[in-house]
């Protein structure tokens, strides 16, 4: 990050009334000119990106473009983009969720179990997307006054809630997954998966707010320099623990729909997207450091990483070496991004 | 008067005579009493498990403790949480406390040889369940082997596939010990037929999301399979799944699994011809007898092949005869065997 890129603050701070209201003026005037121009040239990296990638698969791997192999691509990138539009908002915020692949996996065990006690299938939805809210205000709370650094609490809330899981499933998930809950995976508008649909109007919705909305502004502002966001009287408390929230429910609504897409208790499902979800973000143009990034961004990297995976996968390439080749490709993506980064930052 | 003298000497030789009949009599009960307790010594067996981590750990532990309470001998259970990491300090607190056997499950094969062979010096006779070590030095391992198990399972696919076209291959984890073993012996057999592709769709990491996912990608691809192959259990679920969800029919023959109930199920379901190997948590029992056959003395074999045992081999079609409505998907073949309708219904087990 160059020093120009960042947003001027005033060198004087006011201590009469008058004078810090004319202050918090200037730092919110600041914060949207400088993170409308700063988006503006990030979004294009990814986009140009994916869009380069597209030219490539249709020289190097024509199946690709098949209507099965897109559905199949749309239907896991529904889950992997719900999650990191969760993780992004945390990033966003300065922070990390590395408890989202358990709220996952208790979803599903949830549904399972809800399932076998013939409980109502909107019963066991919305007692997912409660359990989601409440690991994501545990952990925001922990962020947020507690002091308890974001990896160190949403770690902490893995172990808890998989041995919690563990404690009551005794290790044998007990049910099986409704068949009406299914189609919300299975089966969309044309090759369209309906989970797509959900995934993508959740992230029109989150680029609204995130670009337009008087929340977006503060989430970048506490991201960006909690200090200053306090000075302009944003509660930065309150923005971690929403951000943490809406994390948490967004990893439930992912277990929901992966529950769908893969149809049976795997105890062991949601593992992955700790991981896969920070990558996709980061890969998207979502900084460690917070404050930078956005929805559309995030969505790109978790496009990138799925076509990764989908065309290496089609290649069939020996699987040692499958791995090898997704790991070069990634860092040579995130290489080229952050030069292109600093590049436009000058 | 001389009558009284005669009886008082008369009573004190009753006494006497009582009284060596009676320490005659308690020497003899307690020389008996030590040389019995000598046989009926219980023995001290600690078990170092894979720990709370999956359906597979939980129905191994639950047949070793069922079998330990059979033989009378006192089991002390040590947690590896599923993590070879975890599970280390649990192994090295079970040598420091110097049971007579153990019973170990090795997480790391690499990680638990030097514990394993310092447990054999001190003289604890140790039984490796399911997994080996990097080491000849203990007393007996009781294993499944899936380098021969797999042979007739990749021979029955091959001759499925009329010995040509495209097979789909879901690994397990790239490096495991259990995965070598189920390539080395699937290799074997499709070495021999060159016209039989394999087409590589990734590693599952032992997880059936990841295979769907995995597998719905090589089916999406319009590749026409003659065949599929998943290494163990979930990598077939998830090959299984992603057939039934893409509406390609018929579904190809599959081998590799692991039978569960689930597995079982899938495959009857939906008329999918199927060939699976048993890895059964069941044989924990096994182990547990071999511990204790060595503790009494017997000569116990230095390795003992699970898939060799008539119980736990392979399965081949009709799989009708193995699935058990009943019971849940996680049930594995072989459990119901030693655990009651009840103790299945603890574990989840029971529909």
């Amino acid at each position: 990050m160059k020093e120009g890129g960042f947003l001027r603050l005033p060198t004087r701070v006011a201590t009469t009334e008058r004078g810090l209201g004319a202050e918090r003026r200037s730092l919110r005037l600041a914060l949207i000119e400088w993170s409308t121009q700063r988006r503006a040239r990030l979004y294009a990296l990814p986009l140009a990106s994916a869009a380069l990638a597209a030219v490539l698969l249709a020289t190097l791997e024509p199946g690709f473009y098949r209507p099965a192999n897109l559905h199949v691509l749309m239907q896991q990138a529904s889950v992997l983009g719900l999650v990191t539009l969760g993780q992004l908002l945390v990033l966003l915020v300065g922070g990390i969720d590395l408890s989202v692949g358990a709220v996952m996996n208790a979803s599903l065990i949830i549904i399972a179990l809800m399932n076998q006690h013939r409980s109502a299938l909107a019963l066991s939805l919305l007692a997912c997307i409660g359990l989601g809210a409440l690991v994501g205000m545990i952990n925001g709370l922990l962020v947020s006054l507690r002091s308890v650094p974001p990896f160190a609490a949403t770690l902490g809330m893995l172990a808890c809630i998989q041995g919690a899981i563990l404690v009551y499933t005794k290790g044998i998930p007990a049910g099986n997954i409704p068949a009406s809950l299914r189609p919300v995976a299975l089966v969309g508008v044309g090759i369209v998966p309906y989970s797509l649909i959900i995934c993508l109007a959740i992230a029109i919705v989150l680029t609204f707010a995130l670009r337009r909305g008087t929340y977006g502004r503060k989430i970048y502002a506490v991201g960006r320099s909690p200090e200053v966001a306090r000075r302009v009287a944003i509660s930065t408390t309150n923005v971690r623990i929403s951000a943490y929230v809406m994390c948490g429910v967004l990893a439930a609504l992912a277990g929901i729909i992966l529950s769908a897409y893969v149809g049976y208790v795997d105890p062991e499902i949601g593992g992955n997207y700790n991981l896969e979800s920070i990558a996709a973000a980061v890969l998207g143009g979502v900084a460690f450091t917070g404050g930078e990034g956005g929805a559309i961004g995030a969505l790109a990297g978790v496009l990138f990483l799925l076509v990764l995976l989908n065309v290496v996968t089609l290649s069939s390439l020996n699987p040692f070496t499958q791995l090898i080749v997704q790991g070069v490709v990634m860092l040579l993506a995130v290489s080229v991004f952050q030069f292109l980064k600093n590049r436009t930052a000058i | 008067m001389f009558g009284h003298h005669r009886r008082l000497r008369w009573r004190s030789r009753t006494v006497m005579v009582i009284g060596v009949v009676a320490v005659v009599a308690v020497s003899m009960l307690v020389a008996v009493g030590a040389s019995s307790g000598a046989h009926t010594k219980t023995f001290t067996v600690a078990f170092v498990s894979q720990g709370t981590s999956n359906s597979w750990a939980a129905q191994l532990d639950a047949v070793a403790r069922k079998t330990a309470a059979s033989l009378g001998v006192k089991l002390v259970y040590f947690n590896g949480q599923g993590d070879a990491t975890k599970q280390l300090p649990e192994l090295q607190t079970a040598i420091a406390e110097h049971p007579d056997a153990m019973v170990v499950v090795p997480l790391g094969q690499a990680a638990d040889t030097g514990p394993v062979e310092r447990a054999v010096n001190a003289g604890i006779k140790v039984v490796l369940c399911d997994s080996k070590i990097n080491s000849q030095n203990y007393t007996s391992l009781v294993n499944p082997n899936p380098a021969t198990a797999t042979v007739p399972l990749a021979q029955w696919l091959a001759k499925k596939m009329n010995y040509q076209g495209n097979l789909l291959y879901i690994g397990g984890l790239p490096g495991n010990g259990t995965t070598i073993l189920y390539d080395q012996g699937f290799h074997s057999v499709m070495s021999k037929y060159p016209k039989i592709h394999i087409v590589n769709g990734g590693n599952a990491n032992y997880s059936i999301s990841t295979a769907k996912q995995l597998a719905a990608t090589a089916i999406a691809s319009g590749t026409k399979f003659g065949g599929s192959w998943g290494v163990g259990g979930e990598a077939v679920t998830g090959i299984m799944q992603a057939y039934v969800d893409s509406k390609v029919r018929p579904i190809p023959p599959n081998a590799g699994a692991a039978a569960t109930n689930g597995t079982l199920r899938l495959a009857i379901q939906n008329n999918i011809q199927a060939a699976m190997l048993q890895f059964p948590p069941a044989d924990s029992k096994v182990c547990i007898e071999t511990a204790v056959k060595a503790l009494k003395g017997q000569s116990v074999p230095k390795n003992i092949n699970i898939s060799t045992l008539p119980q736990y081999g392979d399965l081949f079609p009709p799989l009708t005869k193995y699935y058990k409505a009943q019971y849940s998907d996680d049930m594995y073949v072989g459990t119901d065997a030693v655990l009651s309708h009840s103790e299945l219904a603890a574990l989840h087990l029971t529909k």
